[in-house]
């Protein structure tokens, strides 16, 4: 049985489709990479499976139960953590602040204790700090040692990093990964793909949909593609596959580049 | 070590030389001592790193001489009860500044109503002592719980507004608070509530002038060292929130909601208790203030005063607990110390919150990233 299951997604801004029956699976443990051109939905699939993005219509069934319609905050308990194309990192709070911000949810201890029983909170507190440590320090031994410095000063690898750290501090089963390569060198790029391989490693069983541009990233990471265009899923197998099929060369490369 | 003693004795002294200074000469010197303290940390960034790591290495040195200060300070204030009155004044600015801080600071509610929910708690304690004969004391733990359900109205505009829009649904509020405290019977008017009963402790009645060590200070003492404990409790339990996944949460759904909601926060969850917490505070203050002056009226409670608790953290410093005692510290007693510039008084205390948000928007003592110690 697979983790997530979309059945006729489809998003609708007034009149504008974003996302037109989409039908998506991923199974356990699987990576999937997802690309299309700009504009084709893929973001608003992402949007649309975390909740920001109620869909019009068709059902997202993750772990067996509809989640078609719960605020992004459920779903996000539920297991599914994501990144964003745009950092979207507090820049003001420290590194660790922000990856515990992913432990919010899972957190041990309330109010109550943070005030009166403070041994226990801080415990808490502590056992979450270690566990940033460990994931940032997955991905550069450097980080950890940074953590007490804001996420405005970290150049922009180790902040994509941080983003990602935050989304595996929740102990997700599905990951979502939005474009983890925008705005980055080749090198950078090559260093992000290693980063992909750490996030495998450290958990195995994580699902991972991951949106990319990079057709080098794509090709190096997802077992499946799927190519999006104008919101409907037009081609879905291998890279291979993907990449030859007429319709994705269409999007890509315009009607008489495909032909040629 | 010996770095923090110094620092502290200075500060001491110039809030104490400050406040006492007569002729507007030794006013106008301890001013500009006072401001060339303040100035030469804040531009020198040697003298800053050195000044903070003395106290992160001295903490405990530091928390003790804050200490003695503050309960030394009414002694040294015993020839002037108007002047111990305005320096527990400070302490309940400190108190309701904390709680707008949370929602304000800490959380980016916008909420300029810290005058309405103040008079919530003045109110209440006026209506429950005069009207119904409750012991002071107990209507002053009620009051903030009073303020709190009272709060309960502003909840839909606190989830479906932001930013600006917030700040004018609670603009609205504390002229409504207004209107109706004026026209209402039972709240007496505009002559508002007269004759609140003051507190007690063991039979002392707050008076009376307490004799300490052999020093007679003046009545108001009684309240100074009631309302530092309430302060210190207070500061206390906001500084274990802010510094828990509480404050946490509420700092990432400030910075960025989406983020914060696939981070599994909720928004509504957040803000409400934020909210919630926030007024509990300001009622507190509120509730003290009625206790100690004796009587309540809508003037007391007007929208200037929410601006005055704004300021309070804009200049102390925004989501900075320690930047928000720091800034009732200087904003109630300094425009009571240039009343001979009677009006331009305020014009003065404009410019410098202007000057504060272009040149130093984070505040005089900034945000520190949170340590969890």
């Amino acid at each position: 049985m697979s983790l997530l299951q979309t059945r006729g997604l489809t998003v609708r801004f007034e009149g504008l489709v974003a996302l037109a029956d989409v039908d998506v699976a991923v199974g356990e443990g699987e990576t999937v990479g997802v690309i299309g051109p700009n504009g084709s939905g893929k973001t608003t699939l992402f949007n649309a499976l975390t909740g920001l993005y109620p869909p019009a219509t068709g059902d997202i069934v993750f772990r067996g139960r509809s989640v078609a319609g719960l605020p992004p905050h459920r779903i996000a308990r539920l297991g599914v953590a994501r990144t964003f194309q745009s950092s979207r990192l507090c820049l003001q709070l420290s590194v660790f602040d922000n990856v515990l911000a992913g432990m919010v949810a899972a957190r041990r201890t309330g109010l109550l204790e943070a005030v009166a029983w403070r041994r226990r909170a801080r415990a808490d507190m502590q056992a979450a700090l270690a566990r940033a440590r460990h994931l940032l320090g997955l991905f550069n031994p450097d980080l950890p040692a940074r953590g007490w410095e804001r996420v405005g000063q970290l150049p922009q690898i180790d902040r994509r990093r941080v983003e990602i750290c935050r989304a595996l501090a929740a102990g997700p089963t599905l990951l979502l990964l939005d474009e983890p390569s925008a705005g980055m060198s080749p090198a950078e790029t090559r260093a992000l793909m290693k980063d992909l391989q750490i996030v495998r490693d450290e958990r195995r069983g994580l699902s991972v949909i991951v949106i990319e541009h990079d057709m080098f990233v794509i090709e190096g990471v997802s077992e499946r593609v799927i190519a999006l265009n104008y919101g409907r899923k037009i081609a879905e197998g291998s890279f291979a596959a993907v990449v030859a099929h007429p319709e994705v060369r269409e999007a890509y490369l315009g009607q008489e580049h495909a032909r040629a | 070590m010996i770095l923090v003693w110094l620092t502290e004795a200075l500060v001491f002294v110039l809030v104490v030389a400050g406040i006492l200074a007569e002729r507007p000469r030794a006013l106008m010197l301890t001013a500009a001592a006072g401001a060339a303290a303040v100035a030469v940390p804040a531009t020198v960034p040697r003298v800053r790193t050195a000044l903070t790591r003395a106290f992160e290495a001295h903490r405990a040195a530091a928390v003790a001489g804050g200490a003695v200060a503050a309960l030394a300070l009414p002694f040294a204030l015993r020839s002037s009860p108007y002047w111990t009155f305005v320096a527990t004044l400070a302490l309940l600015y400190v108190t309701i500044g904390q709680g707008l801080n949370l929602q304000i600071g800490t959380a980016g509610l916008i909420n300029l109503a810290g005058a309405a929910f103040a008079g919530i708690g003045g109110y209440t304690v006026g209506l429950l002592t005069v009207s119904t004969g409750w012991p002071p004391w107990l209507a002053v733990m009620v009051a903030p719980l009073v303020a709190v359900a009272v709060g309960t109205v502003l909840f839909v505009p606190i989830l479906k507004t932001r930013g600006h829009y917030l700040a004018l649904v609670t603009i609205a509020f504390v002229f409504i608070f207004n209107v109706l405290m004026n026209n209402f019977e039972f709240t007496g008017g505009p002559q508002g509530i007269k004759n609140i009963p003051t507190l007690t402790l063991f039979g002392h009645r707050f008076t009376t002038a307490p004799r300490l060590f052999g020093v007679t200070l003046p009545a108001h003492a009684n309240f100074y060292f009631a309302c530092l404990v309430v302060t210190v409790l207070t500061t206390v339990i906001i500084r274990r929130l802010h510094d828990s996944w509480l404050g946490l949460a509420l700092n990432t759904l400030r910075d960025d909601e989406i983020a914060a909601r696939c981070c599994g926060i909720s928004i509504t969850r957040g803000k409400i208790t934020a909210f919630c917490v926030g007024n509990f505070f300001i009622g507190l203050g509120g509730a003290l203030y009625a206790v100690m002056v004796g009587f309540v009226s809508p003037p007391d409670f007007d929208f200037g005063y929410s601006l005055v608790m704004l300021s309070v953290i804009i200049i102390g410093g925004v989501d900075s607990i320690p930047g928000v005692v720091l800034g009732a510290c200087l904003l109630v007693p300094l425009p009571e110390r240039f009343r001979f510039l009677h009006e331009y008084r305020l014009l003065l205390y404009g410019v410098v919150i202007v000057l504060m948000l272009l040149y130093r928007p984070a505040g005089l003592w900034p945000a520190a990233v949170r340590r969890y110690r």
